[in-house]
């Protein structure tokens, strides 16, 4: 198993070669991950892109996290809007 | 009495009519805001107005918004906002400056605002902004929403999916009786046609009449960009296609792209548009939303990476010489008309329905409707 | 890019087997598929280093004949790109998100094999944390070959629920139990049907025995009531036949109530030549039949598109012979999977039940519509309620409130899910910069 991770919060999350976002999240524990722009929380639900509940952000833009491969040292943000314009 | 069509005209002239204890019909062909009402962005604003009879009653109208909330009647559906008109280049800059001295001039509340300002303002927009002016006490209301409250306060019962095919008069008086409808007859005493692009064939004005097509986008929501823009953004080019003559083509595209952002209470954006003619269906194509979205993207460039959520059209009802046809009908007595409010019906509707409401009942409108009179066509329509 | 005559939407077996069809008979085919891998729902692939999950062996020998087509045709799928819909100029628009573009394409015909979508009925807590669908649940054991940790319950209806707790119970991890609305049992004469479908049998078989074996407790004409959050767990409330309610505490819940078409945003089909280009569906995405069906279906849709485009003969008859056949089996399952007693309306649910998790609608803001005199059509109610209008374009809640709508105003037209969802493309949220990268059209 390769020691793959990425940065979600700050915090590294391993995964495996080909694992989505929403995997390797939930293989951490992790129920939800965060809340979403609406202020709801986020979660891995139907597994197929439909739902659009599992989002989060990635290099600022949202992605359903069930269809988003992981990506070493890539960097995951709840879909909270917390944009900074500066 | 009989209105025909249930947009935000026709409801609001049964809603002011209802107001005034008199009873009506409302018959739609689909269901209320089905139309041009239900694919509009809201902008109950003076700031696009061409000076002349359009500034003066869209004054009147956004007006009429502002005492409708304080009775309560629209209630935490009209805000009050700011338009903030702005230009990135020398042209635009110059349609800017020529248009906010025409604003302070028929007493709208404008100011040109210094760059500092502008950013501190809005901190969402790009620094690609050179002249920016803040036309101040606009608001913004949502069709579907104000025609939903109307009917619900007025306790009206739409008569959905009934069509009219064609209006019933006295052949010999000309006098207009009632109505054919896919539902049988309908005889009425009084007769309104707020039928949008539907009443150019029930009332024999195809040559008067035009569709205009807008086409609209819809994003995600993304509140903190959201919060960086105080009210509405309107590029000085949509000043640009919205003066240009309807029927001939704009000047700077067939397309006549124009741009605003609005952003929503809900932390979405609304952006727009287009200005087409003779398009035959509201649909939407993703040639014009790309052009759309990269002169969006030029004055907020935030907005890269939020997500489009939906796009739509809607058909704007123009007539040929740019205003609005209000008023009785010329020769057929029992008839008014209430339409051609192409891209402004939103602002001036529960304006134009409470003045024909108040003709009906033998009052005084309150508004000048001398230029919107139909008499103006008489001859166009005995011709059709 | 260059237009393909044939463009295939969905890499399940339905989009693959017709597009293996539609290369062999000599048309320019380009596969699109949105997720990182081709599969599908049940030909679904696991990551590097995982284990392939159990099929069968009849199974994996019709996957192994997809993919030997794939590789005679020279098809190369193109992977997570997803279809957009068709646009109001008739261009086929694609999202490539491994290039963040947009791309708007003309090919003669369109195939849609966009496979299914599960239902999932609204009850109290279906919108929390760590409630997921029984796909969404069986999509990460595939795909990781990994069961979350703690007490798992399936509850809802439909033979995927017993399929999945088979194969939980396979890996050494067997539900708590199994919550059943139908009860099969006791269709004994519908049941019977099953026997001229041995396959469905032998695969029901297998499952049932290993529940059994492992005393997992398949609770049939039971509901599950309401899910209430407790600690890190939740507490659930169940309600058997007789009316008795009893609860379970479990970590997860896995829900499944059917599924259905996932057509969401398509464009219609379209057979009349010169209107735009041609569009097919095929596979569970034009009927829910089953993953056999799916491939059948696949080739009876390219050989429907190239006669349509290029007047080729059709060899329909043995194709519409095997549908025929899955379609009865579907029948009968669907006959034993009937709800055993009629299932509370969703207007009786607490008002404060969600319909619509996206923009948190609920059954309260839906009753507060129909309190006037007048009676708003599925529009009206989508726009002013707020109903499907979210991200997820109301494919989790149009049918509901449309179901809900129809009973709540009884004296109008009931609503179609459709009047509620639109059929305007993106299909799918997309991102602005990559949709700016569709070009103005070159000046004529
Ligand atoms: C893209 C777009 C953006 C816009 N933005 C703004 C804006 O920001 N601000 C603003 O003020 N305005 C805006 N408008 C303009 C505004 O939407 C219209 O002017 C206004 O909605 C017109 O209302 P109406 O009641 O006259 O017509 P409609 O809303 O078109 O209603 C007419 C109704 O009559 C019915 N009907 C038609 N024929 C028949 C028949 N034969 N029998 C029975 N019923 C019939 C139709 O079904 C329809 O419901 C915009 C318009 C568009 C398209
Ligand atoms: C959770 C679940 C479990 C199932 N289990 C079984 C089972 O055990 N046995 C059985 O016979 N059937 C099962 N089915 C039914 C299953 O749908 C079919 O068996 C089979 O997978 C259908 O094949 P298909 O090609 O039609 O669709 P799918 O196999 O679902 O393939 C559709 C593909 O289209 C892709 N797609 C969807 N939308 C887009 C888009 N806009 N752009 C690009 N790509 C897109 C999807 O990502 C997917 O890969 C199950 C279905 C579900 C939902
Ligand atoms: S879990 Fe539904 S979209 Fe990812």
């Amino acid at each position: 198993m390769t020691a793959s991770t990425f940065l979600f919060r700050g915090a590294a999350v391993p995964f495996r070669p080909g694992e989505t976002i929403a995997a390797a999240l939930t293989a951490a524990g992790l129920r939800t991950f965060g809340l979403d722009p609406a202020g709801r929380e986020t979660r891995y639900f139907c597994g197929i892109g439909a739902c659009q509940a599992c989002l989060v952000r990635v290099d600022g833009v949202l992605v359903e996290a069930c269809l988003t491969p992981a990506r070493a040292d890539g960097r995951v943000e709840p879909a909270e809007d917390r944009h900074d314009r500066s | 009495m009989v209105i025909v069509g249930a947009g935000i005209v026709g409801v609001s002239t049964a809603y002011f009519l209802k107001r005034a204890g008199v009873s009506v019909r409302l018959v739609e062909a689909r269901a209320p805001a089905a139309a041009a009402t239900g694919a509009a962005d809201g902008a109950v604003s003076v700031a696009s107005k061409r000076p002349g009879p359009m500034m003066a009653t869209a004054t009147a109208g956004i007006r009429l918004y502002r005492e409708l909330t304080a009775e309560g009647v629209l209630d935490g559906l009209f805000f009050t906002r700011s338009t903030f008109l702005v230009a990135v280049d020398d042209a635009e800059a110059e349609v800017l400056a020529t248009h906010a001295a025409a604003l302070a001039a028929s007493g709208v509340s404008v100011e040109r605002l210094t760059n500092e300002r502008l950013r501190a303002l809005a901190p969402s927009l790009s620094a690609d902004v050179r002249a920016a002016a803040e036309v101040r006490e606009e608001g913004h209301a949502i069709g579907y929403e104000i025609v939903r409250r109307l009917i619900a306060r007025a306790g009206l019962a739409v008569e959905r999916g009934v069509r009219v095919d064609a209006l019933v008069a006295d052949p010999r008086t000309g006098r207009v009786t009632g109505l054919d409808t896919g539902a049988g007859r309908i005889e009425a005493e009084a007769v309104v046609i707020a039928a949008g692009g539907g009443s150019a064939d029930l009332l024999g004005l195809s040559g008067v009449l035009r569709a205009r097509r807008g086409q609209l986008l819809v994003t995600e929501r993304a509140p903190a960009l959201n919060a960086g823009l105080p009210g509405a953004i309107m590029s000085a080019r949509y000043l640009l296609s919205k003066a240009s003559a309807p029927g001939a083509a704009p000047a700077a595209s067939a397309r006549g792209y124009g741009l605003v952002i609005d952003p929503l209470r809900t932390g979405q954006f609304l952006v727009g548009g287009t200005r087409e003619n003779d398009a035959a269906r509201p649909d939407t194509d993703a040639e014009a939303v790309a052009h759309i979205l990269r002169d969006a993207l030029r004055l907020v460039p935030g907005l890269a990476s939020v997500r489009l959520l939906r796009t739509f059209a809607g058909l704007r009802t123009a007539v040929v010489d740019g205003l609005p046809l209000v008023g009785a009908v010329p020769g057929r007595a029992g008839l008014h008309v209430a339409t051609g409010f192409e891209g402004d019906g939103i602002c001036l509707g529960p304006l134009m329905g409470r003045s024909i409401a108040r003709l009906l009942l033998g009052e005084d409108p309150g508004v000048d409707l001398a230029p919107f009179d139909p008499a103006r066509f008489r001859e166009g329509r005995a011709a059709a | 890019m260059t237009d393909p005559d044939l463009l295939v939407i969905g890499g399940g077996p339905a989009g693959i087997a017709a597009a293996v069809r539609a290369a062999d008979a000599g048309a320019s085919v380009m596969l699109v598929e949105m997720r990182p891998a081709l599969g599908g729902a049940f030909h679904r692939r696991p990551i590097e280093g995982v284990e392939p999950w159990p099929i069968g062996r009849e199974g994996e020998r019709r996957w192994a004949r997809l993919d030997e087509g794939l590789v005679r045709t020279g098809i190369v799928p193109r992977l997570r790109t997803a279809f957009l819909g068709l646009d109001g100029a008739g261009a086929a628009l694609l999202e490539d998100r491994v290039a963040g573009r947009v791309e708007a394409c003309h090919p003669r015909a369109i195939i849609l094999a966009t496979g299914a979508l599960e239902s999932v009925r609204p009850r109290p807590g279906w919108h929390r944390p760590g409630v997921v669908t029984a796909g969404g649940l069986q999509v990460m054991m595939k795909e990781t070959g990994r069961i979350p940790e703690g007490r798992i319950l399936l509850a809802g209806s439909g033979p995927l629920l017993i399929a999945l707790a088979g194969q939980l119970t396979a890996r050494g991890r067997p539900p708590v139990a199994v919550v059943e609305a139908a009860d099969p049992f006791t269709e004994m004469v519908a049941g019977l049907g099953l026997l001229a479908h041995p396959r469905h049998l032998a695969e029901a078989a297998v499952h049932l025995g290993r529940l059994a074996l492992a005393r997992v407790p398949w609770r049939r004409a039971t509901v599950l009531e309401a899910i209430t959050p407790k600690g890190d767990a939740f507490e659930v409330r169940l309600r058997d036949r007789r009316g008795r309610r009893t609860t379970l505490e479990v970590d997860h819940v896995a829900l499944h109530d059917g599924i259905r078409p996932n057509d969401h945003g398509l464009p219609a089909a379209n057979e009349t030549p010169g209107a735009g280009p041609i569009v097919v569906s095929a596979g569970d995405g034009r009927e829910v039949l089953g993953v056999v069906a799916a491939e059948i279906d696949g080739e009876r849709a390219a050989d429907r598109a190239l006669a349509l485009i290029d007047g080729r003969p059709e060899a329909t008859r043995d194709h519409l012979r095997r549908l025929a056949r899955e379609r009865h089996a579907q029948a009968v399952l669907a006959r034993v999977f009937a709800p055993a007693r009629p299932l509370d309306p969703l207007e009786t649910l607490p008002d404060d039940t969600v319909l619509c998790r996206c923009e948190g609608r609920t059954v309260g803001d839906l009753k507060v519509l129909f309190t006037g005199a007048d009676t708003p059509a599925g529009r009206e109610i989508k726009l002013t309620g707020r109903f499907a209008m979210g991200l997820c374009q109301g494919r989790f809640c149009a049918h509901w409130v449309a179901e809900a709508s129809a009973r709540l105003g009884p004296d109008a037209p009931a609503p179609r899910p459709r009047d509620l969802t639109g059929d305007r493309w993106p299909a799918r949220p997309v991102p602005i910069a990559a949709l700016a990268a569709v070009p103005d059209a070159p000046k004529r």
